[in-house]
């Protein structure tokens, strides 16, 4: 099966795969995961203050959000946001609803992470004279981030891979292109094969990017 | 006139009344020590007086400025506590700043003061209570003696008018114990005012102005230090002071 011909096929197209993932698949996860952990942090805030009408509706998102499939969420907004007249492009919507998506999850991880902050904290800021805000930014946020952070990164990964879901909205990233030269060649096995791989590096990196993210947000004196 | 006033304080948890009609008066350069068995409300006390409990009803006097404790405008709170220092039995030092950072915090980001002007005033205090050569270390790298101390120099950095101690030693073992009593020490002989509700009776005689027991969410008894060990009126602080072997 890998004759001369598949090597061939591999090495060419290599490139060509790669060129999507570098151009659309990582760019996708990229931008969905700031604008997620962004849209994570507020609805966490927004739970952690008790807020009242705001908090039941935080909630009502991350019921509906991680009780549907990512893939029906897609198709919803593909065929729905055109009938309520807004048309963007395939990638523009895959960004929107990965961020949805990941945003829901993200709430949960960085509420809890905040929750793990001490109270004591928190009163002992206002006891200085800080107010609420002050006390999330320069205390509460550090710390839940840095404990959320690993998490946050696991999501990252998943979400890196979940873009293949995206070519189901015809947005053309590393896994469609792929079959698009696979279709080409007849030759499909060898280019699954080689488009794990990347998928495989790409996360490989990420691990790593990890590692040394949390070496640089220390651990405030602990384990040194 | 009195600095700080507290009249017919009221609170309750659900169904417990944990203070029925507590008041107090502080003068200026006054040490009040709060005595009294676990669950008689001295806690509930300082916390309600600081606003981290909201009393049920009640009258605060602070610098000739009369509130309904009851009805705190969220104005009135943060302008109350610009003036005042609060001291916690299990410190809450900012886990993830320094023992500087701690102390300039309240400095740089609730008063606008500039960094290296904060920073000098919580070096300052810092080297008072003995912490100079700790203020880059992590609160996770230092003892609880040594926590507590940055917490008091976290309080002093603000240039309060009082300082509210809520059972500063008791997380701390003997000789951690004697090291922060000695910092306190030294702030009630420099004039601070302060309110300590504390289980260390000897630093109670020693240290304070006035004694203030309380027992099931009311004063017993109060007076002045001397009087107040040398000649208890109450059967209930008698009992209390034999019972600590005083």
């Amino acid at each position: 099966m890998f004759n001369e011909k598949t090597m061939e096929l591999l090495v060419s197209s290599f490139p060509k795969i790669l060129e999507f993932g570098l151009k659309v698949t990582l760019p996708l996860a990229a931008t969905a995961f700031v604008l997620s952990t962004i849209l994570g942090v507020l609805v966490a805030m927004v739970q952690y203050a008790k807020t009242p009408i705001l908090s039941q509706f935080c909630r009502f998102y991350i019921w509906i959000i991680r009780g549907t499939p990512l893939l029906v969420q897609l198709m919803v907004a593909f065929y729905g946001l055109p009938l309520l007249g807004i048309h963007s492009n395939p990638f523009v919507m895959a960004v929107i609803v990965f961020t949805i998506n990941e945003g829901a999850y993200s709430a949960e991880t960085m509420r809890a992470a905040m929750e793990a902050v001490p109270a004591g904290q928190l009163e002992a800021g206002y006891c200085v004279g800080m107010n609420y805000m002050q006390i999330m930014w320069h205390i509460i946020l550090p710390q839940a981030f840095r404990t959320a952070f690993p998490s946050l990164f696991n999501a990252l990964i998943s979400m890196v891979k979940d873009t293949s879901l995206a070519s189901s909205i015809t947005v053309v990233e590393m896994f469609t292109r792929t079959k698009q030269i696979a279709g080409q060649s007849y030759n499909y096995f060898p280019l699954y094969i080689e488009v794990a791989f990347i998928y495989l590096i790409f996360c490989t990196v990420l691990t790593f990017l990890q590692k040394k993210g949390e070496e640089f947000l220390g651990s405030y004196g602990i384990r040194k | 006139m009195a600095l700080l006033e507290v009249n017919n304080i009221h609170k309750s948890f659900g169904g417990n009344n944990v203070l029925k009609g507590v008041s107090l008066k502080v003068e200026k350069g006054d040490v009040i020590s709060v005595l009294g068995p676990s669950g008689s409300g001295k806690t509930t006390l300082l916390r309600c007086i600081n606003f981290l409990e909201k009393a049920d009803g009640g009258e605060l006097v602070f610098e000739d400025k009369k509130y309904d404790l009851s009805r705190m405008s969220r104005a009135s709170i943060a302008e109350i506590r610009m003036h005042t220092g609060f001291v916690f039995q299990n410190y809450n030092l900012f886990a993830n700043k320094t023992a500087i950072q701690n102390v300039t915090l309240g400095l740089t980001s609730a008063r606008r003061v500039a960094k290296d002007k904060a920073a000098k005033k919580a070096m300052g205090v810092l080297k008072k209570v003995g912490m100079g050569d700790y203020a880059d270390y992590y609160p996770s790298q230092l003892s609880g003696g040594q926590q507590q101390r940055v917490a008091i120099a976290r309080a002093l950095a603000t240039d309060p008018k009082i300082i509210y101690f809520d059972e500063p030693t008791s997380a701390l073992d003997p000789q951690l114990t004697a090291e922060v009593l000695e910092v306190m020490r030294n702030l009630a002989r420099e004039g601070m005012t302060m309110i300590v509700v504390t289980h260390e009776i000897s630093f109670a005689r020693e240290v304070s102005t006035k004694v203030m027991f309380m027992a099931d969410g009311v004063v017993v008894e109060e007076g002045p230090a001397a009087e107040f060990f040398e000649n208890p009126q109450m059967e209930r602080t008698k009992e209390f002071l034999r019972l600590t072997g005083k």
